[in-house]
């Protein structure tokens, strides 16, 4: 039988044989033996079961939290999916941390708790406060090790009721080579929680649902005597399982001295 | 004003039975010491059928039944069961009082008076009500007698002649007397339900005094003047004319379970075994009175005296278990008792526990209960200190911060214009705090710093913004600080927070703009 193609993705077809009744013609039209064809598959998928489902079916669309920045929510189609493992990476001072504290603050004020597994230490209580994370409703979790971290990971993911889930891996000298991402992927699955990892690079691979890389950020001094006024960085969606990628928005982020003002 | 009496005649056997239930059907008596002159106070209703009628010694009642089950009174195991027996009053009245101890005859007795004024509206009738009573303390391991009367007096006296004549049973025994009956039923009885002192009840058996009507037709000057005033108010104590105040309720306790173990316990294993028991027991006091555990006390008093105390908080009020046992166990596990241990006491104030109206459209988070294991096991894996809610504290020092305890808020309903409130506040920025701050070379021109060497910044200043001086607690010498913070963009991309430390006079960076 012919590969069905992913659903959601136009074009994926490689591989496929021309006169492959799954093969779109040019015009639009089926060929003589689309008609037959369809009614073998659908005899097949009966006898497979109703978990199988034809490529062509459209899955309902995951919940989503909204990071509050309406550049990457658009980029995001949304903002981050329920359910799944997602990523956010860059270089230090990139703005992958205010991201997520943004993706914080949207959450926790929309009466959701959330958690923070704090490896490198480097959470902030008053900067966080200052973006408007409602820190009562954060669980702060800051392990000293790999294995603390993800053992706390595991117990968090397994105790539902957390929507989201900052894995904060970003400057930590004891990570493993390579994460357990398929365990957590799956965890965050059934748990329904959002898992987002902030780390320097990717780890996550293909089971990241989203990975969003966001670049060097320019900051932007004004006035006299000087200010720090904003940072100025692009976040660009280098994999997005069921959107295009390579899309990028320019993100602007006022210092708390600005907004305030 | 009409009073209930809940009694239970053999108090030290039924407390020895709520903590060993297994016991039941063993020929037990429980004394009030362990030397040779102890007397046997309650006795199971196996020997007493054989004859044993406490209190007697402990040789005669060997002599009646060889093969005992022999245990010595337990203080905190006897009060716990008279707390017990409180708690099922207070679960159907909110005024109760312990009566006081009991001796003589009476020594394995506890007895409770509980206000029984107006509690046709609720149990629609007296009768009802003291039997809502006897099933509650029936349910805590304490059957009863349950009497109701026009005062304590006469409800206390009913329910011993209801106890000497073989009660109660295993279900309880409950009477009701109305007030026009109560002289009629008190006429026959024996003075010993009194239990007057033994110089007042000799002379009144010499006088041929048996009955309580036989007392109640003496002329009163004549009897103060032959007895003394203690007759006078055992004449008071038997027409229940005898001035008693109201009632009070009481106020709120902890609910506690001690234990004294027979063997001393080194192992958490066996020492939880031992405190599911006592845990089952506080959990079925708390929820007869409708109460929660939103704490656990536990004092371990170790060999050698020394005393073990800690307290073990819980998210949400909760009666589960399942879920304070982990939290027990975690308690133990994290830090285990320096010693074996003695004799152990668990309490706790119970709270209402009260429904919470769920919403549809509200977020309800995470179950108290599975909350509580997960925080427990999260301070055991990290330490406590390193799990919680941040918290911005009240200080001008740098990287001022304090963590609390993590609790479920109330659930409260999302801004409704909060995503477009979000859309006009624009994008802030976030540091990433770097605790110890990183030591830094800096090379200052001009006043200002030029060039940078750490570990996580090295480069030429490219930018540069303040100083700005933080100072403070310049009254102590060890906390006293004084600061200038700089904003500084350095040539590898990175921006940072730099700050020059008056104390030390050392550069470091404390935080990076991310």
């Amino acid at each position: 039988m012919a590969p069905v193609p992913p659903s959601g993705r136009a074009g994926a077809l490689a591989g496929q044989r021309p006169d492959s009744p799954l093969c779109p013609r040019p015009n639009g039209s089926k060929g003589p033996r689309s008609a037959s064809a369809d009614a073998r598959l659908d005899t097949l998928l009966s006898d497979l079961g109703s978990h199988l489902q034809r490529g062509n079916r459209i899955p309902e669309p995951l919940p989503r939290l909204s990071t509050g920045l309406g550049e990457i929510d658009r980029l995001l189609q949304g903002g981050f999916p329920l359910g799944r493992l997602c990523e956010v990476s860059g270089s230090t001072s990139s703005g992958r941390t205010s991201l997520a504290l943004s993706l914080l603050a949207h959450t926790t004020q929309s009466g959701e708790c959330a958690a923070v597994i704090d490896l490198p230490d480097a959470f902030d209580p008053p900067s966080a406060a200052a973006i408007g994370v409602d820190l009562d409703r954060v669980l702060w979790v800051r392990p000293a090790s790999w294995s603390e971290t993800l053992r706390a990971a595991e117990r968090l993911l397994d105790t539902e009721g957390f929507p989201l889930i900052l894995l904060d891996l970003a400057r930590s000298s004891s990570l493993p080579e390579r994460i357990p991402a398929l365990l957590l992927a799956r965890r965050a699955a059934s748990s329904r929680t959002a898992l987002v990892l902030l780390s320097a690079e990717r780890m996550a691979g293909s089971q990241a649902e989203i990975a969003l890389e966001m670049k060097p950020a320019q900051a932007h001094f004004t006035g006299s005597p000087s200010v720090l006024e904003e940072l100025e960085t692009h976040a660009v969606v280098v994999r997005h399982r069921s959107a295009p990628d390579e899309l990028t928005a320019r993100v602007r982020l006022a210092t708390r001295a600005r907004s305030a003002a | 004003m009409r009073t209930a009496c809940l009694l239970v005649p053999d108090l030290p056997l039924r407390a020895e039975l709520r903590t060993h239930p297994e016991w039941e059907t063993r020929p037990l008596v429980v004394t009030s010491g362990t030397d040779s002159r102890a007397l046997v106070i309650a006795a199971s209703s196996t020997v007493r059928a054989a004859g044993v009628r406490p209190p007697c010694s402990l040789t005669h009642a060997r002599a009646v039944y060889p093969n005992l089950f022999v245990r010595a009174t337990s203080l905190d195991a006897d009060q716990a069961a008279r707390n017990a027996l409180l708690d099922a009053a207070l679960s159907c009245s909110p005024r109760a009082l312990l009566a006081p101890l009991a001796a003589g005859s009476f020594l394995g007795e506890a007895a409770v008076f509980v206000d029984a004024t107006g509690v046709r509206s609720l149990f629609h009738s007296e009768e009802g009500f003291a039997a809502a009573l006897g099933a509650r303390a029936a349910r805590l391991g304490l059957p009863c007698i349950v009497t109701i009367a026009s005062s304590r007096a006469i409800a206390h006296l009913v329910a011993r002649a209801s106890a000497a004549r073989g009660g109660p049973s295993r279900e309880g025994d409950v009477l009701v007397l109305p007030p026009d009956r109560e002289r009629e039923f008190l006429a026959p009885l024996s003075l010993d339900l009194l239990d007057p002192d033994d110089r007042l009840a000799q002379k009144l058996t010499r006088f041929g005094v048996h009955r309580i009507r036989d007392l109640l037709a003496l002329p009163r000057r004549s009897l103060a003047q032959r007895m003394g005033p203690e007759a006078l108010q055992l004449v008071a104590r038997a027409s229940g004319r005898e001035t008693e105040p109201p009632i009070p309720a009481p106020e709120a306790a902890k609910t506690e379970e001690s234990i004294d173990l027979d063997t001393p316990v080194d192992r958490i294993e066996a020492l939880l075994f031992v405190l599911r028991g006592a845990l089952s027991r506080i959990l079925e006091r708390l929820e007869v009175r409708g109460l929660a555990c939103h704490a656990l006390d536990l004092a371990l008093i170790l060999e050698g005296g020394a005393t073990d105390e800690r307290r073990i908080g819980v998210a949400a009020p909760t009666r589960d278990p399942r879920v304070l046992l982990r939290l027990l166990a975690l308690s133990l596990e994290e830090r285990p008792p320096e010693a074996p241990i003695d004799r152990l006491s668990l309490a706790t104030e119970g709270i209402p526990l009260r429904g919470d109206q769920l919403d549809l459209f509200r977020p309800r988070g995470p179950d108290p209960a599975a909350l509580d294991e997960t925080l427990a096991e999260l301070q055991s894996l990290c330490g406590a200190d390193r799990v919680g809610s941040p918290q911005v504290a009240d200080d001008h020092r740098p990287d001022a911060y304090a963590m609390k305890a993590f609790r479920l808020r109330a659930a409260s309903p999302p801004h409704s214009d909060h995503a477009a409130a979000r859309e006009r506040v624009p994008a802030s920025s976030a540091v990433r705090a770097l605790r110890p701050p990183v030591a830094a070379q800096v090379r200052v021109e001009r006043g200002h710093p030029a060039w940078i060497r750490s570990a996580v910044a090295q480069g030429e200043v490219v930018h540069a913004a303040g100083p700005w001086r933080t100072t403070g607690r310049w009254w102590s010498r060890e906390e006293r600080f004084a600061i200038d913070h700089y904003d500084v963009q350095v040539s590898d991309g990175t921006v940072i927070r730099l700050g020059f430390d008056y104390m030390c006079r050392r550069w470091h960076i404390d935080a990076i703009y991310d």
